[in-house]
C-alpha cells in the first residue's frame, strides 16, 4: 500500500511543499539515498533530527534557565549546541530550524545576526531564548508535517 | 587748500590787484581741479553732485586707493604754489602775460566777486602775480582765447613740450598740435577740438582722449572753460601724461569722466561679479550691484556684516573665512571655490578672490570679488559624468572584445598547433609555423592592448597562486633565447636563496619577466643577456624579489629613458620600425610590478652599452607542497577557457568513482549523529563500502595515525568536541601522515577555504554537502591526484601527466622542471611517516624521467654559468649541493641527443615529450594555447 503510494510520488516526482521549512533540493538529495521503495532511511534521518532537535531544545534550556555557570560560559555552550544542531538541520535541509540554529550560535558568540558585535550578555541570552521558542516552534510544525500519522510526508510503518 | 596760500602771498600792488583776481580765480580753478579727488576724499560732500551718488566712506575709500598719485600731485602743486613769491618781478614783464590779461581781465572781476565773497577783490594779501603760479604750475598749461586761439602757455608746457612761447601764442588750437603730432596722428587732434567743444557747450570740465605728440609722449587734455556769465572768456587745457591702461583710455574715460569716477561707476554697475571692501576685520564696507544681485542682500542689511555670513556650516566649522584673509594678509591674495550662500539660504558654487587693499603701505581692508560657477560646475559634472560613462561603456566594450576576440585566437592557435603534430612536409610545416608565430604574436599584441586598458581602468587583479620564480624565469629565457641571434649569449643567475615556490600571481610575474627579457632579445645584437634574480629583502611571510635582466644592446637615449613607462611610447619612432610593438609593454609591466606591491626600473649598463631593466615584486611565502598541489587543482578547477578540456559530467566521474570506490577506504569525522548518518548514506550510494567513523577530532587523529596508511581519504568536520578539525588535521599532519583531508563545513565564507589549508587540509566541502559536489571533490582526490602513499617522485610524475600541456612541452621546458626540482633540495621531500620501504628516497626520480636539465644554464651569484645557451648541450649543473636526504641522479638516461636537437625549436612546436615520462599514462587532454599553466604545474612539481 505505502509502497504504491511511494511510487506514485515518484513518478510523478512531486514533493509536498514544506514552504520555508525545507530545503526541497538538500532534502531530495536525503530522499534518493533511500534504497528501495520505503523511506526507511530518509525516515529514520528525520525522527533521529527531531529527537536530536529536542535534546537539544533541552539542553539549551536549562542552559538558559540555570544559575550555576556565569553568563560568559553559558553562552559559549549555547553557541556550541547552536552549531551543533545547525549542522544537522542543514544537512537536511531544514532551513527554519537552522536559521533559528544560527541565530543561537551567533548570540553565544556574542554576536548579533550579522556578524557585528554584542556585547550585552544578557541581550544575548534574550536572543537565544527567542530563537529557542521559534525554532521550538518550527520543529513541531515541521514534525507534524513530516511525521503526522494521517498526512505526514512518512506514514507510520505497519509492522 | 590754495586760498589761504594766495592770500598770504598776496602783494598789495594795486596795479595789478584786478589781473591779481584773475588769477587767483584761475588759480582756484585749476587747484581746485588738481585737488578734486583730494577734496572728495576729505570732504564727502563733494561727491553729491557728482555721477556717482555713493556717499558711504567706503566708497570714498576705494576712490582715494586709487587715486594716492593724484594726491600726492596736487600736494607738490600747493607746496610749490606756496613759495615762488620772488620770481614776481620776472613775471610781470613777462608779454605773454598782458595777452592774458588783455582778454580775460576785465571780466574776472565780476565773477570773482561773485562766485567767491569771501576773497575780497582788493585784499591785501592778494597773489601778487597769478601769472607766475600760472608758469610754475607743475602741470603743462595751456590758454585758449574763446576762438580757440592760443593765449598762453606755461613754462612747464614749453618744455614738455619742445615749443617755445612764440611758436604757440597767437595759434589757433588745431593747426598747432597738427604741427605737433606725426602726420599720421591728424585726425587724433580732434580728440582735444572735440573736448574743447564739448567743454564749452556743456560748460564743465571735459577730459579728452589722448594724443601722441611727436617728442613721443601721449598725453590728454583737460579743457576747463572759464565763463563769466553767458560769456566764454577763456579755455584752460591742462594736459596730462594719460594713464597706461589703453583700455581706460578708449572705452571708459570719456570726456569728463574721470578715472576714479569710470572705476566707482564700473564697480557699481557690474551685475555678475559682486565685488565689494571689507574692512580690516572681515565687515562688509561696499556693495555694489552684482553683490546684491548675487547674494540677495541690500546694501543696507548687508554694510557692516562680517563677511562669514556668505559661508556655510562646514566652513565656518574649520574657521575657513578667518583662515582666507589670514592667508590673504600674508599672500597678498587668496583664492577660493566652494559653496557660499545667498541670503534666502540657497547656495551657489562661487569663485572668490580675496585682496589686501593696502593705502600707504597701511593695511585697510580687503576687496572682495565672488563670481557665481553654479553654471560652470553644474555643467563639468555633466561633463565628467559623460566622460566616466564613455569609460565605463569603453571599458565594458573592451571586456567583452577581450572575450570575443581571444575566443577565435585560441580556436586558430590551438588547431595550428594540432596541425603541427600532424605529419608534415617540410615546407607545410613552415607555413604552419609562421601561421602559429604570427598567431601568437597577434595574440599577444592584443592581449597587451586588453591588458593596458583593464590596467588604466583599475579592474585588474592579481590571483594568488603558487609561484616558482626559478622555472618561470628560466622557461621565459628559454622561450626568448630561440629568437636571438647566434652572437647574444644568455646568462641566467640565480641567487642560492631564491625561494623555489612563492604565492603569488605566476601569469603576471612572468608577463613582467617576459616582457623585459624580450626587449632585451629585440635590441641586442651582439654580446649578452644577463638575468638575474635575488631576494631583494624578506619579511616573516613574505619575500620580494627582484629581477634584473642587463643587456648589451643599444640602450637607449638619456632623453628616452624619462618616458620609458608611459604608455604607447616608443623607443624606436623610425619609419622602419625594426622593432615592433604596440609601445605597451612597459607600461603594463610598470603597472603589473606596482600591482605585485613592487617597482620596476632603468638604468644604463655601467659595465657596457646597453641597459638595465629591474623589477621589484612581493610574494607570499608557502608552507607546504600539500598547499602547491592543492593550488594546482584550484588553478584547473576555475580554468574555463574555451578550449580546455570539457569539465567530465559529473555522472561520468560518478561511474568512475563507482569503478574504484569499493577499493578506497575513507575516515569519516563527523560528532554530529544526523550528519554521520547522511555522509554515510550518501558515500554507500557512491559505491563506498569501507567506511569507518570517528566522533571528535581526537579519534580522528588516533585512528588515522594509527594506520598512517590505511585512508585515502579523511572527510572531517571543522567544529567538534574535544579536538576541532582543524587542530586534527594539523597533528595528523605533524605525525607526517599525508593522507588527503577535505573539510567539511558549514557556512561557507571567504578564507574557510585558506584556513582549512593552512591547517594542512587539502580541500573543502560546503555543507550541508550537495552530493554533485562531494563526487567532484573525491574524483579529485581519489581519481586525479596520485595517492599520498606513493613516492613523491611518481607524484610529481603524476602531477605532470595530468597536465594538458607537459606532453608537448620542449625538453627546454622540461629543463626548467628540472631546475626548479633541484631548486626544491630536500626540504619538501622528507620520506613520509610510515612510508613502506622508503625505497625511493635515495633515488627519488626513476629512470627515464630523471631531471631532463640542458638548455638553460644554471648560476649562481658566486659562481656564474656564463655559457650560450644554444650551444650548451653538456651538463652543467651545480654538483650536488643539496640536501641530506635525496641525492638526484644527474646524470640522466633519458636525455639523449635526440632532445639537445631540439632545443633551439620553439616551445610549441613538438609534441614528442610525453613518451619519455612514463608517468604520463592517462588521457591527455587537448592542447592548450599559452604556456603559462605549464609553468604553474612545474613549480608545483618543485
Amino acid at each position: 500500500m505505502h509502497s504504491h503510494y511511494d511510487d506514485d510520488r515518484e513518478d510523478q516526482d512531486t514533493m509536498p511543499d514544506f514552504g520555508e521549512h525545507v530545503d526541497n533540493g538538500i532534502f531530495e538529495q536525503i530522499l534518493e539515498m533511500d534504497d528501495d521503495d520505503k523511506r526507511e532511511f530518509s525516515k529514520s534521518l528525520v525522527t533521529n533530527f527531531f529527537d536530536q532537535a529536542e535534546e537539544t531544545f533541552v539542553k539549551i534550556e536549562e542552559l538558559l534557565n540555570t544559575d550555576k555557570l556565569d553568563n560568559g560560559k553559558r553562552l559559549e555552550q549555547l553557541s556550541s549546541l547552536g552549531h551543533f544542531l545547525k549542522g544537522s538541520s542543514a544537512t537536511l535541509g531544514f532551513n527554519k530550524i537552522r536559521d533559528s540554529c544560527q541565530i543561537i550560535q551567533q548570540y553565544g558568540h556574542k554576536l548579533n545576526v550579522d556578524g557585528t558585535p554584542e556585547q550585552n550578555e544578557q541581550v544575548c541570552l534574550d536572543r537565544i531564548k527567542a530563537a529557542l521558542k521559534t525554532a521550538r516552534n518550527d520543529k513541531d510544525v515541521l514534525a507534524d508535517m513530516m511525521l503526522n500519522e494521517t498526512h505526514g510526508f512518512f506514514q507510520p510503518d505497519e509492522e | 587748500m590754495h586760498l589761504p596760500t594766495a592770500e598770504s602771498a598776496a602783494d598789495a600792488s594795486i596795479k595789478h590787484t584786478m589781473a591779481d583776481m584773475a588769477n587767483t580765480v584761475l588759480n582756484m580753478v585749476i587747484s581746485g581741479h588738481e585737488d578734486g579727488k583730494d577734496q572728495e576724499s576729505h570732504h564727502p560732500d563733494a561727491q553729491t553732485d557728482s555721477a556717482n551718488p555713493g556717499p558711504s566712506n567706503a566708497d570714498a575709500g576705494l576712490h582715494s586707493l586709487t587715486q594716492e598719485h593724484s594726491n600726492d600731485s596736487s600736494q607738490d602743486n600747493s607746496a610749490s604754489a606756496s613759495t615762488p613769491t620772488t620770481q614776481a618781478i620776472e613775471d610781470e614783464n613777462d608779454p605773454a602775460w598782458s595777452v592774458a590779461t588783455a582778454t580775460t581781465a576785465h571780466s574776472s572781476i565780476d565773477d570773482t566777486i561773485v562766485l567767491q565773497d569771501n576773497v575780497p577783490p582788493t585784499h591785501p594779501f592778494a597773489a601778487p602775480d597769478m601769472s607766475l603760479l600760472f608758469d610754475y604750475n607743475p602741470a603743462p598749461l595751456l590758454l585758449l582765447s574763446s576762438s580757440c586761439c592760443i593765449t598762453r602757455v606755461s613754462k612747464r608746457f614749453c618744455q614738455d613740450w619742445h615749443v617755445t612761447e612764440e611758436e604757440c601764442i597767437g595759434k589757433f588750437l588745431v593747426p598747432f598740435l597738427e604741427s605737433q603730432v606725426r602726420e599720421s596722428a591728424f585726425s587724433k587732434t580732434k580728440y582735444i577740438a572735440e573736448a574743447v567743444d564739448d567743454a564749452v557747450a556743456s560748460r564743465s570740465e571735459r577730459t579728452s582722449k589722448a594724443i601722441t605728440v611727436k617728442s613721443s609722449f601721449t598725453c590728454r587734455a583737460r579743457v576747463v572753460p572759464i565763463f563769466r556769465g553767458a560769456e566764454l572768456v577763456s579755455i584752460q587745457l591742462e594736459w596730462s601724461e594719460r594713464p597706461t591702461s589703453e583700455v581706460l583710455d578708449n572705452e571708459f574715460v570719456q570726456p569728463g569722466l574721470s578715472t576714479d569716477e569710470a572705476f566707482r561707476i564700473l564697480v557699481q554697475a557690474l551685475k555678475d561679479y559682486a565685488i565689494f571692501l571689507l574692512d580690516t576685520k572681515g565687515h562688509i564696507a561696499t556693495w555694489n550691484t552684482g553683490a546684491q544681485l548675487l547674494k540677495g542682500y541690500t546694501r543696507e542689511e548687508i554694510i557692516g556684516k562680517h563677511f562669514s555670513i556668505f559661508y556655510g556650516k562646514e566652513d565656518l566649522d574649520i574657521k575657513k573665512p578667518d583662515m582666507e584673509l589670514d592667508i590673504c594678509l600674508r599672500e597678498g591674495r587668496v583664492e577660493d571655490e566652494g559653496w557660499r550662500y545667498k541670503k534666502d539660504g540657497t547656495r551657489f558654487w562661487a569663485n572668490v578672490v580675496i585682496t589686501a587693499v593696502y593705502k600707504n603701505g597701511v593695511h585697510v581692508g580687503f576687496g572682495k570679488v565672488t563670481r557665481d560657477l553654479t553654471e560652470r560646475k553644474a555643467s563639468e559634472s555633466r561633463l565628467i559624468a559623460a566622460y566616466e560613462e564613455s569609460e565605463k561603456l569603453k571599458s565594458d566594450f573592451l571586456a567583452n572584445m577581450s572575450h570575443e576576440i581571444r575566443t577565435p585566437m585560441h580556436g586558430m592557435l590551438s588547431a595550428c598547433a594540432l596541425l603541427l603534430d600532424s605529419p608534415l612536409t617540410e615546407r607545410q610545416r613552415d607555413i604552419v609555423n609562421i601561421m602559429d608565430e604570427s598567431g601568437q604574436i597577434l595574440l599577444q599584441v592584443i592581449n597587451d592592448i586588453l591588458d593596458y586598458s583593464k590596467l588604466a581602468s583599475g579592474s585588474f587583479a592579481v590571483s594568488s597562486d603558487v609561484v616558482g620564480v626559478a622555472s618561470i624565469i628560466t622557461s621565459v629565457v628559454r622561450g626568448v633565447q630561440t629568437t636571438l641571434p647566434p652572437a647574444v649569449h644568455f646568462e641566467l643567475f640565480l641567487a642560492p636563496n631564491l625561494p623555489k615556490s612563492v604565492q603569488g600571481d605566476p601569469l603576471r610575474y612572468r608577463q613582467i619577466v617576459q616582457n623585459i627579457v624580450g626587449n632585451a632579445a629585440k635590441f641586442t645584437d651582439k654580446g649578452s643577456i644577463r638575468v638575474k634574480a635575488s631576494v631583494h629583502s624578506e619579511d616573516s611571510d613574505s619575500y620580494t624579489l627582484l629581477t634584473e635582466v642587463i643587456d648589451t644592446g643599444i640602450g637607449i637615449r638619456e632623453s628616452a629613458s624619462a618616458s620609458l613607462f608611459t604608455p604607447f611610447s616608443q623607443f624606436d619612432l623610425t619609419t622602419t620600425k625594426r622593432y615592433k610593438g604596440t609601445g605597451l609593454g612597459l607600461s603594463i609591466a610598470k603597472s603589473l610590478a606596482e600591482l605585485m606591491g613592487g617597482r620596476i626600473g632603468y638604468r644604463p649598463n655601467p659595465e657596457r652599452h646597453g641597459s638595465v631593466f629591474w623589477f621589484t615584486a612581493r610574494f607570499k611565502k608557502i608552507k607546504s607542497l600539500e598547499q602547491i598541489s592543492d593550488w594546482k587543482h584550484q588553478m584547473a578547477a576555475k580554468d574555463g577557457s574555451p578550449i580546455s578540456p570539457v569539465q567530465p559530467d559529473v555522472t561520468v566521474l560518478q561511474k568512475r568513482l563507482a569503478s574504484v570506490a569499493n577499493r578506497k577506504s575513507i575516515l569519516l569525522v563527523e560528532d554530529n549523529i544526523i550528519n554521520q548518518k547522511v555522509m554515510l548514506g550518501m558515500l554507500r550510494s557512491l559505491g563506498f563500502k569501507s567506511i569507518e567513523l570517528a566522533a571528535d577530532g581526537a579519534a580522528a587523529v588516533k585512528m588515522v595515525t594509527g594506520k598512517p596508511v590505511g585512508y585515502d581519504l579523511v572527510l572531517m568536520d571543522i567544529n567538534m568536541p574535544i579536538l576541532d578539525g582543524h587542530e586534527a588535521s594539523q597533528k595528523i599532519r605533524d605525525a607526517q601522515v599525508k593522507v588527503p583531508i577535505i573539510a567539511m563545513t558549514a557556512y561557507a565564507l571567504k578564507g574557510d577555504r585558506e584556513k582549512c589549508l593552512e591547517y594542512g587540509m587539502n580541500d573543502y566541502v560546503p555543507k550541508p554537502v550537495d552530493r554533485k559536489y562531494l563526487i567532484k571533490v573525491l574524483a579529485t582526490w581519489l581519481l586525479e591526484k596520485v595517492d599520498y602513499r606513493k613516492a613523491y617522485d611518481e607524484r610529481l610524475q603524476q602531477l605532470k601527466s595530468c597536465d594538458e600541456k607537459l606532453h608537448r612541452l620542449s625538453v627546454s621546458e622540461r629543463a626548467a622542471v628540472a631546475i626548479a626540482r633541484r631548486e626544491s633540495g630536500g626540504e619538501e621531500l622528507k620520506p613520509l611517516a610510515g612510508e613502506k620501504g622508503v625505497k625511493g628516497w635515495s633515488t627519488p626520480f626513476k629512470e627515464g624521467e630523471v631531471s631532463e636539465n640542458a638548455g638553460v644554464v644554471q648560476g649562481t651569484f658566486d659562481e656564474p654559468a656564463c655559457t650560450k645557451i644554444p650551444d650548451q648541450v653538456e651538463k652543467t649543473e651545480r654538483p650536488n649541493e643539496n640536501n641530506g636526504i635525496g641525492t638526484f641522479q644527474e646524470t640522466a638516461p633519458g636525455f639523449d641527443g635526440d632532445e639537445q636537437q631540439q632545443l633551439p625549436e620553439p616551445a610549441l612546436s613538438d609534441g614528442d615529450v610525453s613518451p619519455k615520462t612514463p608517468g604520463a599514462s592517462m588521457a591527455q587532454p587537448p592542447l592548450e594555447s599559452a604556456g603559462e599553466e605549464a609553468k604553474v604545474e612545474e613549480d608545483a612539481k618543485a
